[in-house]
This record gives C-alpha cells, sequence and structure tokens, in this order.
C-alpha cells in the first residue's frame, strides 16, 4: 500500500524573531494548560480540522522501509481529531475516572524549538522535543520523551495547532498506560 | 528433549485455592518460585499464540515474541509454512535477531557471525576455516526449534512440549466459540498493522482472569470510559438471564446475548452498520446462537495469556516479566472483507478504547498493579481472595459447550481458569492433566456443526 506524507508542506527556516516568539509563547501556553488539567483551554488552541498523531513505532533495521511515520492504518496511541480529542476528555469530566483520582501530576518541558515559515503565508511548520515527567500516588512515576512535528495555522489572527506528530522515545511503552497529551 | 524443570519438589498446587467454596490464595500473584514454576509447568508446556497469519504474508517475514520468558522469532517459510525458534545463538547466546518484525533471508549473531537462515538452521560463521573436522556438525547446532506449531483459523500457536496433545485437543470444545471471533463472515480475519506494548507493574494473571470472566468490574472501573465514548451514557444493563460464562479447559468467554454491547462500547456507529448488515449471513454461517453471542458485551480468553473482545476487536497478550510485572502485547483484529474505510474506523476505535491512552484501558492497569503490589505485605500475601460470585448457577445449556454458568457477573469462569492453572502446575506429565470437559464437537470445523453432539 502506498502511504502519503503526513507533512506535505515544505519549510524554509524563519528569520523573524517576532514570529519564533509568538511560537514559542504558544507552545509554553499549550503544556502550560496540560500541566494544569486545563484540557478544553488546551483543544481551543487547535484548529477545528486538527489532526494529532502518535504513531506506534516497532524496531524495525535500517533496511526495512515500512513507513511508520506516515501509514495512519497501523496502530497508534493517538489517531485523534477534535471530537475524538474531547471525547478523551469528556471522560476526566465524568467524576469516574478513577485512575485519575487523586490527580497524576505533570510536568511537560518543551526545548529545541524550531520554527519553519511554508508556501503559505498562514502557516508554520514547528519542530520540538518534549520531557514528560509524570508522577502519581506515592511513588509511581513515568518520564517520556521524543520529539514533535507541528504545523500551525493562523487563525482570525491567533496561531493554533492544526496537525501534530508525535514520536515517543520508547519501543515497549514502560508505563501502564498512557494517560498523558504532548 | 523434554524440558527439564531444574527445582526440587513441588508443593500440591491445589492448596492455593477452593474451587467449590470460591476462593483463591494471593501468594499465587507475589511469590517468585510460584512463578518460577508458572514458566515450567505452564509457558514451557502449553500452546502459546505467537502471531496471526496476516502479519508474516511472505516467505522470510518474520515477528520476535515471547512464550512465557523465552524470546523467540516466527518465520514463514518458502513452502509457506511456519517455523519457530529460540531468538539466541548455539555459540554464545547472544540474540539473532533485534527486530520486532520485518523479512530476512539469515538471521546473523552480532558476536561471532554464526549465520542462520530463516528456517533457524546453522549454514556458516565469521572465519569458519578455524574448526577443524570433527569440531562442529552444523546439523546439531541449529537454533533450538519449538516441538510443535499449528494454526486454527489464522491464529499460529506453538508449544515448547513435544507430548503436549494437539492444538485442536487444547483448545477443544473452545473453538465454537472461537469462530465467532475468527470465523463469522468468508475470508476470516487479519490483523492491522503493527503492535503495541507496554509494561504493567502487575501480575500476568491479573490480565488474563479480567477478560476471562470480569464482566463485573466493566461497569465500575470503566464508568468514565463508557461514558466518554457513549455520549454521557453508562453501561448498558447486563440481563442475568440471559447471559453466561462458558469456560473449556481454562479457556473461557463470557457473554450477553444481545448481540451490541461490545461494538457500541467501540463507539462507532459505521462499525455497528457494518455487522448489523453481514448478522444475516453470520446466522446462516454460525448459527443463530453464536451471532447474537458476537458482538455482545463479551470478553474472553484462550488459556493460559491472551485475550480479545469480541466487537471490540482488541486482541492480546499477557507476557510474564516476574510475579510483579507483565508485558502487554496490543494488536487490532478486523474481518478481511471489511473496507478499508471500516478497518481504519475500528483500528481508530481500538486505540481510543483499548490502547494504552484509550478510555477504558487507562483504568485497568492501575487497578491490577495494585492487586499485585499490595502483596509485597507478607501479611496480605497470606490472606485469601473471593472468587465466589454466582458459584451456585451452574447449568446445562443445550446449545453451548463447555462449563456453563448463567448470569454474566460471574466468577465462574475465573475459578475455571485458576483450576486449570493447579491442574498444569500440578501435572508431571500431559497424561495427569485431568480432562475437566469432555469434547463434544468433533473435527476441525466448528462452525459447520449446528448444534453440539452429545457426548
Amino acid at each position: 500500500m502506498s502511504v502519503s506524507a503526513y507533512f506535505k508542506e515544505e519549510g524554509t527556516a524563519a528569520v523573524s524573531v517576532e514570529l519564533i516568539s509568538e511560537v514559542e509563547q504558544r507552545l509554553y501556553r499549550e503544556v502550560r494548560f496540560l500541566d494544569d488539567e486545563e484540557y478544553r483551554k488546551w483543544t481551543d488552541m487547535m484548529t477545528p480540522d486538527v489532526h494529532y498523531f502518535m504513531p506506534g513505532i516497532e524496531t524495525r533495521y535500517r533496511k526495512d522501509k515500512t513507513d511508520q511515520m506516515n501509514d495512519l492504518s497501523r496502530m497508534a496511541y493517538y489517531n485523534d481529531n477534535l471530537e475524538e480529542l474531547g471525547k478523551r476528555i469528556d471522560r476526566l469530566e465524568t467524576g469516574t475516572a478513577w485512575s485519575e483520582d487523586p490527580a497524576t501530576r505533570f510536568c511537560h518541558i518543551i526545548s529545541n524549538i524550531e520554527v519553519e515559515t511554508t508556501d503559505n503565508p498562514d502557516e508554520v511548520l514547528v519542530y520540538s522535543n518534549f520531557l514528560v515527567y509524570r508522577n502519581r500516588l506515592e511513588r509511581d512515576e513515568d518520564t517520556l520523551i521524543g520529539s514533535r512535528k507541528d504545523l500551525w495555522r493562523r487563525e482570525d489572527g491567533v496561531l493554533k495547532l492544526a496537525k501534530r506528530r508525535i514520536l515517543l522515545k520508547q519501543n515497549v511503552l514502560i508505563s501502564k498506560n498512557m494517560n498523558v497529551y504532548f | 528433549m523434554p524440558i527439564e524443570n531444574m527445582s526440587g519438589p513441588r508443593p500440591d498446587y491445589s492448596r492455593y485455592m477452593d474451587i467449590e467454596k470460591g476462593w483463591v490464595d494471593r501468594r499465587i500473584f507475589a511469590d517468585q518460585a510460584i512463578y518460577e514454576q508458572e514458566l515450567y509447568q505452564i509457558f514451557a508446556r502449553c500452546w502459546l499464540f505467537l502471531a496471526h497469519d496476516s502479519q508474516i504474508p511472505k516467505p522470510g517475514d518474520f515477528i520476535t515474541t515471547h512464550m512465557g520468558e523465552d524470546n523467540v522469532i516466527v518465520v514463514r517459510q518458502k513452502d509457506n509454512s511456519v517455523k519457530a525458534f529460540l531468538n539466541s545463538c548455539t555459540h554464545r547466546g547472544n540474540k539473532v535477531c533485534f527486530a520486532d518484525a520485518g523479512n530476512a533471508r539469515r538471521f546473523v549473531c552480532n558476536y561471532h557471525g554464526w549465520s542462520f537462515d530463516n528456517a533457524g538452521e546453522l549454514k556458516g560463521m565469521h572465519e569458519e576455516y578455524c574448526y577443524e573436522e570433527g569440531d562442529i556438525n552444523k546439523e546439531d547446532w541449529g537454533l533450538k526449534q519449538v516441538a510443535q506449531i499449528d494454526s486454527y483459523k489464522g491464529l499460529i500457536f506453538a508449544t515448547f512440549d513435544e507430548t503436549a496433545p494437539s492444538l485442536e485437543t487444547f483448545l477443544g470444545d473452545f473453538r465454537w466459540y472461537l469462530d465467532a471471533l475468527l470465523d463469522n463472515e468468508e475470508g476470516g480475519t487479519e490483523f492491522v498493522g503493527g503492535t503495541i506494548k507496554s509494561v504493567i507493574g502487575a501480575n500476568w494473571k491479573f490480565g488474563v482472569e479480567n477478560f476471562i470472566g470480569d464482566a463485573l468490574h466493566a461497569g465500575w472501573t470503566h464508568d468514565s470510559g463508557c461514558r466518554a465514548m457513549n455520549n454521557g451514557q453508562p453501561f448498558p444493563p447486563v440481563d442475568m438471564q440471559n447471559s453466561f460464562h462458558a469456560s473449556v479447559n481454562g479457556h473461557g468467554w463470557e457473554f450477553g446475548m444481545e448481540g451490541v454491547g461490545d461494538i457500541f462500547l467501540l463507539g462507532r456507529p459505521k462499525v455497528m452498520e457494518y455487522y448489523e448488515r453481514i448478522r444475516p449471513q453470520m446466522a446462516k454461517r454460525l448459527g443463530e446462537v453464536r451471532s447474537k453471542i458476537f458482538g455482545s458485551v463479551a470478553s474472553a480468553s484462550i488459556f493460559p495469556n491472551v485475550s480479545f473482545l469480541p466487537g471490540i476487536h482488541t486482541f492480546r497478550t499477557w507476557n510474564p516479566k516476574g510475579p510483579y510485572e507483565l508485558e502487554l502485547k496490543t494488536f487490532v483484529i478486523v474481518n478481511k472483507e471489511m473496507a478499508e474505510e471500516i478497518k481504519d474506523d475500528i483500528t481508530k476505535g481500538v486505540m481510543t478504547t483499548f490502547g494504552p491512552g484509550g478510555a477504558f484501558e487507562m483504568d485497568d492497569g492501575e487497578n491490577w498493579e495494585n492487586c499485585t503490589t499490595v502483596n509485597r505485605g507478607v501479611v496480605t500475601r497470606q490472606e485469601k481472595l473471593h472468587y465466589g460470585c454466582g458459584i451456585s448457577r451452574k447449568i446445562d445449556h443445550p446449545d453451548m459447550p463447555g462449563t456453563i454458568y448463567r448470569g454474566q457477573y460471574n466468577d465462574s469462569n475465573q475459578r475455571l481458569f485458576y483450576q486449570r492453572w493447579a491442574d498444569m502446575m500440578n501435572a508431571q506429565g500431559w497424561d495427569d492433566v485431568p480432562e475437566r470437559h469432555k469434547s463434544q464437537l468433533g473435527g476441525r470445523a466448528t462452525r459447520d456443526i449446528p448444534t453440539m453432539k452429545k457426548a
């Protein structure tokens, strides 16, 4: 099966410090909302057609050409549109999400931010790395590290997340669940 | 060569439970010595699930997986058969394959360059000239093959025990139920691409017993997941008169007869439409009863460590990693005949419900971890756990094979799983394993037998 590229946009390094700074502030605000469990405010930073993708990556030899990064028909941790992300958040608001009560402690650290302009003046490509620390109950802890590639689109003057692909740098998820967003 | 069990005398494992009274001793979830015995007595002897045919369609296609804690490579051969052998070089024991999946003609060890073909035979090594005549007979030093390998309707199983009964016998009448998953439409099933693996700090049996019969936890543990997926609606009510536990040789399936519950929980209307459309065909194919079992609120496990949710389409193995840890491998199983659009919809549905980030799965891991880790306390560990729900509701059912209990909220399949566990742990050989359920179905094609033959 031929698989089309997840990102069709070509990027060129951004030169405007203002733009870079604006993007950085958006990324930091996002993860502040995630750390504070302000999930609706987080999804309000997305475009209505957002796609949120975190493929499950098998360990394969270099010569293996299976396209694990772009194929949306394969298994994935997240392969969500806005409605599907919303359902996950609905769960947290039911009052019966037992594994979130007592609350989990999250800390998202975002770094290695790069901004690229595209042919579309309203869209930028954004690269970043994350370190997400999760601590729960007495001594439950997980550290999830990976990279992201995003497409942000200016709508009504504000940059919104339109597409995100997250690559977790683990083969076996060393954690009992994935109650965390990136 | 039989697998030699190096440990000393073993206790009578039946003392860790009373199936008639309905309790199980917690030490079976915590004790390191018992865990070691499980690797010998259960995982080195039973038929274990390796792969779905569709994961390795072409010659040379392979996946690596675990049988107990033994790592194996499963490879499609030129003649379309499948071989499975230890992923461990016969020279110093290093792994010869480091990928989860792929295609290979050879598996070459990184240490001294010993090279095995994809049937596991030793073909050569680095600086082969240094071996003199008589130093090695390469034919004797291939990768250790499983003792038996076979498949049932797309699912490939193997055992390390040459004395194990056939796969057909091992699955027994449970095939009647398995067909509702594997054979409900022409063309059978396939796995979607990829495998997602995660670690849960829980004993492997907690995963298996949850899927084998624990309908009761669903409405409570997963209330949040159900409401989230289905616009605030709670779990559909269970009809205790018309829902059942069925157990065969430690395998078990708990189910309603309403036909739609699990499909509803997937939260994908298009998938529901699909099954409603093929249901009349399914009834012709499998009979009325099984066409109602499929898709109902249901869950199932194949002894010792495979589970699935028919209708939700998650398929998984619980791999033992010591008494306090398991590695969960999850897959998505779909019908081959489905349009790509339906397969994609199911895959998305599984990942939002029963992937590690799924709205349902999320709350299970934490429960099982705590069920397990509390037993680090030596006093806690010696306490019993209650498994008595529905203990008096055993019935004979004219249409359903196996040991049947009425009422989906029941511990029956769990009790019978632990009984099989004790039977395996106690048995010196397969001849000692008691036959708790006499097979009533003949032949492989259980689909063609509308009602079972009385024994």
